[in-house]
């Protein structure tokens, strides 16, 4: 009943502020927060266009054709039943693949592929050509031990360069 | 009023955020480059700039595959368990779902391919190094120990135990303390007041089929204390069935855990009714009925109504009965 006469009454003053273009003043409320809205029906979907933009296999399929036509991009055991730790490895996921998205910036040729064999962590990652095989190696090495401190735990990364994105289709 | 006001500052905000922040969330969940690369663009002005001091950069060499031997040694080229790598593998795979009118996609930079995880590194010749090299750390098995009944006879009891492997940072599994300890009774020293308190004792955890005891110990934060507790529990176990206790004395016939025809009243109603259509009346009762709990219908009677309450109710078992009944009281068809 609250929640009916809120939204009536906010209807009407959303016009009234509108005419008037009051200013907001801060007044002791509680009220709710929210997140930015981010709609099941437009995550991870790039939308057709006019033909010119290439899209590789993962961006082209869409979120629902994981399990049909997409492979899963982290796996762990501790998705499976009655196994625990699930929410500690996605957060690690997350991380590593901001991690990876700024060490090798404007390289990553597609999304970072992560593996857990045991206690091994392994970060798979196609590159562009795009410094040189010194740099790549720096990059690799530092990668390796910074993660590796940060998780306690062997982290691996098998990088393999492309000259050009692998093109799915064009949108 | 209050309410009302920050409602409306939430509305401006969200509508805001989904506005511009749509292509942002966008490039930032797919984490990759979402300009097209034209590499060779750039480093022909990287090298107009910088070819001075720059040597000039050399191009990618041929895939591995190119220069792999048909008869090449395999286990080398994946030794362990390594994710796909399009230029190492020399098959001209391809994943993928086809596009309108194609093919599916092709192994260089198809991350399909890197995803799964592959068995490129356990072909039979790698098993077969594997185990070579396993051998010298092997023992034999016991060459005394060839049947399961010597195994049974010689390691009674019997200790089970599961080990979790899960991948992640922690080797720890709260279900990995859980002890099974399993033990045939016939391998233990009862007599029959022993055997019988045991049974009372531990209830559920028997199986008559199979006579195994059961115990199953997860009390303990560790296997090693569930393993003590359970040899514990069998210790005294078998030590508590062997003392008999002052109050065992006043076992009643619904404590009995069989039936026994001896003074039930089923002897007692067979007998009067025999007496009554016997009724000669000669001799004392007392004589009459041990001679009639001496005759071979009435034993036969006995037994059938044992089978008959001990085991579970069969057609043979009701069919016995029935005839037993008939060559007691004498009715013949």
């Amino acid at each position: 009943m609250a929640a009916s006469l809120s939204f009536t009454g906010s209807a009407r003053l959303l016009t009234a502020l509108a005419r008037s273009s009051a200013l907001y003043n801060s007044f002791e409320s509680r009220s709710f927060h929210a997140t930015a809205v981010c709609c099941k029906n437009r995550a991870a979907r790039i939308r057709i266009g006019k033909g010119d933009k290439p899209l590789t296999y993962e961006q082209a399929l869409h979120p629902h054709q994981i399990a049909h036509r997409k492979g899963w991009l982290s796996q762990h055991a501790s998705n499976l039943k009655g196994e625990q730790g699930a929410a500690e490895r996605t957060v690690e996921d997350v991380f590593i693949r901001r991690f990876m998205f700024g060490t090798f910036h404007g390289c990553l040729a597609n999304e970072v592929v992560i593996k857990r064999r045991g206690n091994v962590l392994v970060v798979c990652a196609l590159m562009l050509q795009k410094m040189p095989p010194q740099k790549f190696y720096f990059f690799i090495g530092y990668s390796e031990s910074l993660l590796s401190h940060f998780y306690k735990c062997p982290v691996k990364l098998e990088i393999q360069t492309l000259q050009e994105k692998a093109v799915y289709k064009y949108v | 009023m209050a309410s009302f006001g920050s409602k409306v500052f939430l509305l401006l905000g969200r509508t805001n955020v989904s506005g511009v922040g749509y292509r942002k969330t966008g490039n930032r969940a797919t984490y990759a480059t979402a300009l097209t690369v034209n590499s060779s663009s750039t480093n022909k002005a990287r090298g107009g700039k910088g070819s001075t001091g720059r040597r000039p950069k050399r191009g990618t060499g041929e895939p591995r595959t190119e220069k792999m031997a048909l008869d090449q040694d395999w286990t080398s080229v994946y030794p362990a368990a390594t994710p796909f790598r399009a230029n190492a593998v020399p098959l001209p795979l391809r994943m993928g779902y086809p596009v309108k009118r194609g093919i599916p996609p092709e192994k260089k930079g198809n991350l399909e391919l890197i995803k799964i995880p592959n068995f490129l590194h356990l072909t039979p010749a790698a098993i077969r190094k594997h185990c070579e090299a396993l051998k010298p750390f092997c023992t034999e098995w016991p060459s005394a120990l060839d049947t399961d009944a010597k195994c049974d006879e010689l390691f009674p009891v019997k200790i089970q135990s599961t080990d979790y492997v899960s991948a992640g940072p922690s080797i720890r599994n709260p279900s990995a303390r859980v002890v099974h300890m399993k033990v045939k009774l016939s391998s233990l020293n009862l007599d029959d007041h022993a055997r019988k308190k045991m049974l009372k004792l531990v209830g559920d955890r028997y199986c008559k089929d199979s006579d195994i005891l059961t115990i199953k110990t997860e009390s303990c934060p560790l296997r090693q204390q569930n393993y003590d507790y359970a040899m514990y529990l069998l210790t005294v176990l078998y030590h508590e069935s062997w003392k008999i206790e002052p109050w065992e004395a006043e076992k009643t016939r619904a404590d009995m855990e069989e039936y026994s025809w001896e003074d039930s009243t089923s002897q007692k109603n067979i007998l009067d009714t025999l007496l009554r259509i016997n009724a000669t009346g000669e001799g004392e009762e007392a004589e009459v009925r041990e001679q009639l709990l001496g005759r071979e219908e009435v034993l036969e009677y006995k037994d059938s109504v044992e089978t008959l309450k001990n085991e579970e109710p069969s057609e043979s078992n009701m069919l016995r009965y029935k005839e037993a009944v008939r060559k007691v009281l004498k009715v013949w068809q």
